[in-house]
Parts: structure tokens; C-alpha cells; sequence
């Protein structure tokens, strides 16, 4: 899953940054609020961590612009203030969560898969299509019980595809959400990791949209 | 006599003493007054009668007539008494009258008013005689019977007065707590108030003399908000700074524990105890200002600031030296300024800390002290990037960080900077350099009065 962390203090980024990605997050980071909205603009994220007190745009001058231009994504806003109004403020603005520093870094990542899931429609926790079952938080896939071994970035191309399921995701879309700034991207990577969850589980559960992208078959096929 | 401590019972006390003082002044005043003019009249009475008495024993020097009590004509009589003695006997008397003269007459005649006591009672006597002096009559009026005229004329008049003392009291009592209602409405006021409610007291129809009262209590409570406000704000911005670096540790704590590679794990090691020094650095600003804008009273001795500086570029050196920067001091002359050696001391090392932080590697700083005609001027500049004139213009407002300088500083250093100028009357500016191109940070101190 990959997200935006938007966070002046170079401590806290640091350790944000390094502690999801711990938890299987992809994390591109900028510290100032202009940067954030640029990003948040280009880029196709799965959430966002906002710090309010940004440097050169506010943190809710940032939210309320990119929700005035009908950009989605969950925004948790991570922030040192605690007063009630601004919580208020922050919730009206269009925040999906506030939660105030200091966090636990299992909480904030709980938190965000929750966003996730929900902006997906997705009431469970755990996903799962045909036989396949997927749990974000533990990171582990099963098929019909049994445990398969996916590597992170078959893992976070399956986790995107039963996100979206029903939707198709273009190899663009798809790189977004398995790379993060400064990785190099193989110009058949997609359909290389495609390949190897296909082998690892079945050909039936990721279909090609022919020059449109991928997308996940819920039920199997009907075997007559 | 101590008075009473209530306002209330200090009035009242006041007014009902004058009252009476008044009312005895008076009752006195009648009393002798009364007393003059009764006498006057009775003695001329009595006078009269006497003189009637030589008149008619002259005419008629009867013996028939001797020893004839006159009739008792009314219910005053018996407290008048009269004698006649002619050539020393005892002609005429009244029935209350003794036999004994009255007075003493032996030898010569007696003659005017005298007061003697008879039977145990005091009488008042006329005594006169005749031309040829065989005559002598005494009149005697008893003085009791002018007491009690006189009582009977000051009861009258002053009597319905000692009636109305109470009323008097109670009505003077009523007036009063009126009076002084206002303030045991300001005292109900205040005493039902919460402490958080600072609002001036606002009092419809207050008399003149309780608004300079009030116009200081008002201004009180201005001032308290003020305070409780700036408190207030420094702790939800106090609250506000900590949460962040302390996030930070918490954080670096966590990825530590769940590194996988040793190098992850040194970092945010390393991460965390840099956010450790952080927040104690701040905690320490963050302490250094509480109490300078709690206002604390700061002995001010004469502190050399030339040796003060170089004692802190002393300390501070190796920091530049570590960013390649060149620092110098430029103070020989001693420069005694009336001060707080800590406090200067904490302020010279926020501007030197902060040149050389914000200033790249490579760069020059440079700390003079001087003393022209006694104001006494520190001055540092480097050729750093210097600042914004909008940000010159913030500088010193809590927790403002230039954007974008890359340093963690939690924006404290130039309000304590601004505080402890303050505290010396001294007088900070920042603008660009003219020497070294980046910042121009100078304090002004005043000149000293040679005492």
C-alpha cells in the first residue's frame, strides 16, 4: 500500500517512514505543504498521513484544496493539536481520521489500513476472492487454508487488485501503488509479478483487459 | 474607643453619637436656660410676696393678727412658707412654716435670697424687712418645686426626642445599610464569581466614590486575563512543541525494535537519542521563558560583556569548526553592563548558536562588543542566507522558525533572545549584514548612569 507522509520535523518523518515501511507500506515522504499537494495531485496513493503544522501551505489549507478538487484518498491527519476545535475543524475540512502525536506506529498503520479498506467499500478486514484469502495486517495469503509465500511487491499487486475488485487497474495504476519515489521500475514489472502470482495461484484469478490493464475474477468460472 | 470594622457599623456608630452628643447639648442648654428663667421668675415672685407681707404688717400691727396661719389657697402652697417677726417675735406664718426664723436675724436685719435646708428639705428664701426694721419677713419656696417645673419643661420638650432616639437609630440604620449597598453588592459579586470569570464588574447607578474602586478592581481583572491568556497560550504551544519531538522518539523507539538489519536499528538508535536531546533542549528553553515572562525580579550586577563573550564563543567554537565556519570575537575593551550574568550568558549563546546553525559550512561569523560613550552594543553577523524581511519582521514571535532552513530549532531562541533584552533594557534588532552579507543581530544596552 502505498501512501504520502506529509511531515516537516526530520525526526519524525524519519521514523514514520522507516516504521511503516516495517509494516509494509510504501511510503514517499515530503516535508513541506506545497510538495504534499503536488503529490497528492500527480500521484494515485492509498492514504495520507497530513501533518498540520506544515511549512509554506498549511496541512488544512492542503485538505481542504484537494478536497475542493475532488481527490478521495482517506487523509489521516497526524498533529500535535489537540484542542476540540481543531479536531472539529479537521474532521469538517475532510479529514478521515485525526489523531494526535504521539502515535503507536501499529495503531497509525491499523488506522490507515482501515481507511483503506473502507474508502474501498471493504467492510472486512481480511479480503479475499474465489479461494484466495488476504489479510493486510498480518500480510499473509491463503488459498482454501493454505498458507502461500508472495513476495512484498505480489503481495501489495494482489492487495491493490482485491481493493479494487470489479474495477480493472491499468499497469500504470498498478506501478503506482508498488513503487515509491526513487524505485526503478522495469518496464515489464507488472507483468512480471502477474506472472508469479498466476503460477503461485492459479491463472483463474487475475484476468488481462486486453490494452486496458488487470483485474480480479471473484467467483471462479463455472468448470462444465 | 475602637471602632467597628464593618463600614456599616462604623457609620451608624457615628451618626447616632452625634445625634445624642446633639441632643444632650441641647438638653443641657435647655436645662440651664430653663433653670436661669425659672429662677428669675419665682424669685421675683417670691420677692413680691415678701414685699407685700412689710407692706401689710406695716399697715396693720395687730396682735389679733398674731400667729393667724394664712389660708391655703392652692395645691402649690404647701411648698411655699412664709414668716413675720416683728421686733423679733413671730407675728405671721404660714401652717408649713416653722416657729424659728427662717434665717438667722439676731442683732441686724437679714436681707435677700437665700438657699437653707429645713427639716432635711432645701428651701429657697426671700428675706426682706421693713423701713424701720421692726418688721422682718421671710418667704421660703421649696427648691424641689422648681426641679420639678423644670422637669416638667424638659420632659415636654426634649422627652418626645429621647422617644424617638430608637426610631431615630433604626431609621438611621436602614439609611445606612442603604447607603452602603453598592458594596455588599460588588462583595456578593465578587465573592460568587469563579475564578475563571474575569469580565469587569459592570455596576448600573454605582456612586462616584466606589468607581475609582471599581476602575481598579476592572483594571486588575484586565491584567490577570492578560496574564492567564499568555499563560494559557504558552502551555497549549508549549504542549503543542513537545508532542512532536516526543513523537519523534517514539517512533525512532518503535522502528528500532522492529528493525530487521543492524544499520536500520543504529539509526533510529541514533534517532532517538538526537530526539531525546531535542526534547530536553526544549524542555530547558521552554523553562528559561516560563520564568522570564512569569516577570521574576533579576539582580542586576555589573557584568563585563566583552569577557562574557568571549567565555561563550569559547564554548561554542568547536561547533563551527565542525561546520568548517570561521568564528572571531572582536571584544578587548572591558563592556560592564548592569546585568544577569546567566541570563546574558543564555543570550549570547541562542545568537551564536543560531548563526553558526543556520549558517552553511564555510561561513563566517563574527561577534563584536563595543562601548561607544557607554551604551554598550553586541553585535554578531555571518554570511549566512540571512532572512526575509517578512520573516525579520516575525522573528522573536514564539515558536517562529524560518521555513525551510532544515534545522530542527523550535523557534524559542529569540523570544528568550527578546526576553532577556528586555529584562536589561536593552534593545534587540535583527537586519541584513552589512559586513558579511547574511544576518545582522544587535543588542543595544542603555548607557549606564554613572551613580
Amino acid at each position: 500500500m502505498r501512501i504520502l507522509l506529509a511531515e516537516d520535523d526530520p525526526l519524525l518523518g524519519d521514523g514514520l517512514r522507516a516504521g511503516l515501511r516495517q509494516l509494509g507500506f510504501l511510503v514517499d515522504w515530503v516535508r513541506e505543504g506545497e510538495a504534499a499537494e503536488r503529490e497528492l495531485r500527480a500521484q494515485s496513493y492509498a492514504a495520507a498521513v497530513l501533518d498540520l503544522g506544515l511549512p509554506l501551505k498549511d496541512g488544512m489549507d492542503v485538505l481542504a484544496s484537494i478536497r475542493r478538487s475532488g481527490i478521495t484518498l482517506p487523509v489521516l491527519v497526524l498533529t500535535a493539536r489537540d484542542a476540540i476545535p481543531d479536531r472539529i475543524r479537521g474532521l469538517d475540512v475532510g479529514a478521515d481520521d485525526y489523531v494526535v502525536k504521539p502515535v503507536d506506529l501499529n495503531e497509525l498503520a491499523a488506522r490507515l489500513r482501515a481507511l483503506v479498506r473502507r474508502a474501498h467499500g471493504q467492510p472486512q478486514e481480511r479480503l479475499s476472492a474465489q479461494d484466495v484469502a488476504l489479510d493486510p495486517a498480518a500480510r499473509s495469503v491463503t488459498q482454501a487454508g493454505v498458507p502461500v509465500i508472495l513476495s512484498a511487491r505480489e503481495f501489495d499487486l494482489l492487495h491493490a487488485l482485491m481493493l479494487n475488485a470489479g474495477r480493472v487497474l491499468s499497469r500504470e495504476q498498478l506501478e503506482q501503488h508498488l513503487y515509491s519515489w526513487g524505485q526503478e521500475v522495469e518496464s515489464n514489472a507488472i507483468e512480471v509479478h502477474v506472472h508469479h502470482l498466476r503460477r503461485k495461484l492459479g491463472s483463474a484469478l487475475i484476468q488481462t483487459v486486453r490494452g486496458v490493464g488487470y483485474t480480479l475474477a471473484r467467483e471462479l468460472p463455472k468448470a462444465r | 474607643m475602637k471602632m467597628p470594622r464593618s463600614l456599616q457599623g462604623r457609620l451608624l456608630l457615628l451618626v447616632l453619637g452625634l445625634v445624642v452628643g446633639v441632643w444632650l447639648a441641647t438638653a443641657a442648654l435647655t436645662w440651664i436656660d430653663v433653670r436661669h428663667e425659672l429662677d428669675e421668675l419665682l424669685d421675683g415672685h417670691l420677692a413680691q410676696a415678701a414685699a407685700l407681707l412689710v407692706v401689710q404688717q406695716a399697715a396693720e400691727i395687730d396682735e389679733d393678727h398674731r400667729g393667724v396661719d394664712a389660708p391655703t389657697l392652692h395645691r402649690y402652697a404647701p411648698k411655699v412658707a412664709f414668716q413675720v417677726f416683728h421686733e423679733g417675735r413671730l407675728v405671721q406664718r404660714s401652717a408649713n412654716a416653722p416657729v424659728e426664723p427662717m434665717l438667722e436675724f439676731t442683732g441686724r436685719a437679714a436681707d435677700g435670697f437665700n438657699t437653707i435646708a429645713i427639716g432635711g428639705t432645701a428651701w429657697r428664701v426671700f428675706a426682706t424687712h421693713g423701713r424701720e426694721r421692726d418688721v422682718q419677713v421671710f418667704v421660703g419656696e421649696q427648691v424641689a418645686s422648681r426641679n420639678s417645673i423644670l422637669w416638667a419643661v424638659l420632659r415636654s420638650s426634649l422627652g418626645p426626642m429621647l422617644l424617638a432616639l430608637p426610631l431615630l437609630a433604626l431609621a438611621a440604620w436602614w439609611a445606612v445599610r442603604q447607603g452602603v449597598a453598592p458594596l455588599r453588592l460588588v462583595g456578593r459579586a465578587l465573592a460568587q464569581r469563579s475564578p475563571q470569570a474575569l469580565q469587569p464588574i459592570a455596576m448600573k447607578g454605582a456612586p462616584s466614590e466606589m468607581a475609582p474602586m471599581l476602575d481598579a478592581l476592572n483594571g486588575l481583572f484586565e491584567r490577570i486575563a492578560e496574564l492567564l491568556e499568555s499563560e494559557r497560550r504558552f502551555t497549549a504551544d508549549a504542549a503543542h512543541e513537545l508532542r512532536t519531538p516526543i513523537a519523534a522518539i517514539r517512533a525512532q523507539a518503535q522502528v528500532a525494535l522492529g528493525a530487521a538489519a543492524e544499520a536500520e536499528r543504529r539509526h533510529a538508535l541514533q534517532a532517538t537519542l538526537q530526539g531525546c536531546d531535542r526534547a530536553a533542549r526544549l524542555v530547558e528553553q521552554l523553562l528559561t521563558l516560563s520564568r522570564l515572562e512569569a516577570g521574576a525580579e533579576h539582580a542586576l550586577v555589573a557584568v563585563d560583556l566583552a569577557a562574557l563573550a568571549r567565555q561563550v564563543v569559547a564554548d561554542a567554537a568547536p561547533l563551527a569548526l565542525d561546520k568548517q565556519q570561521a568564528i572571531e570575537v572582536d571584544a578587548t575593551a572591558p563592556c560592564t553592563v548592569r546585568g544577569d550574568a546567566t541570563l546574558l550568558a543564555v543570550m549570547i549563546r541562542n545568537l551564536v548558536d543560531n548563526a553558526i546553525r543556520y549558517s552553511p559550512s564555510g561561513a563566517t561569523v563574527k561577534v563584536a562588543v563595543s562601548n561607544a560613550q557607554g551604551v554598550v552594543r553586541l553585535a554578531l553577523d555571518d554570511s549566512g542566507p540571512g532572512m526575509s524581511a517578512a520573516d525579520m519582521a516575525r522573528v522573536g514571535e514564539r515558536f517562529f522558525r524560518v521555513v525551510g532552513s532544515g534545522e530542527d530549532g523550535s523557534g524559542l531562541g529569540w523570544s528568550i533572545t527578546r526576553r532577556i533584552a528586555a529584562v536589561h533594557q536593552a534593545v534587540a534588532r535583527v537586519a541584513r549584514s552589512q559586513s558579511l552579507g547574511g544576518l545582522s543581530v544587535e543588542v543595544e544596552f542603555p548607557a549606564e548612569e554613572m551613580a
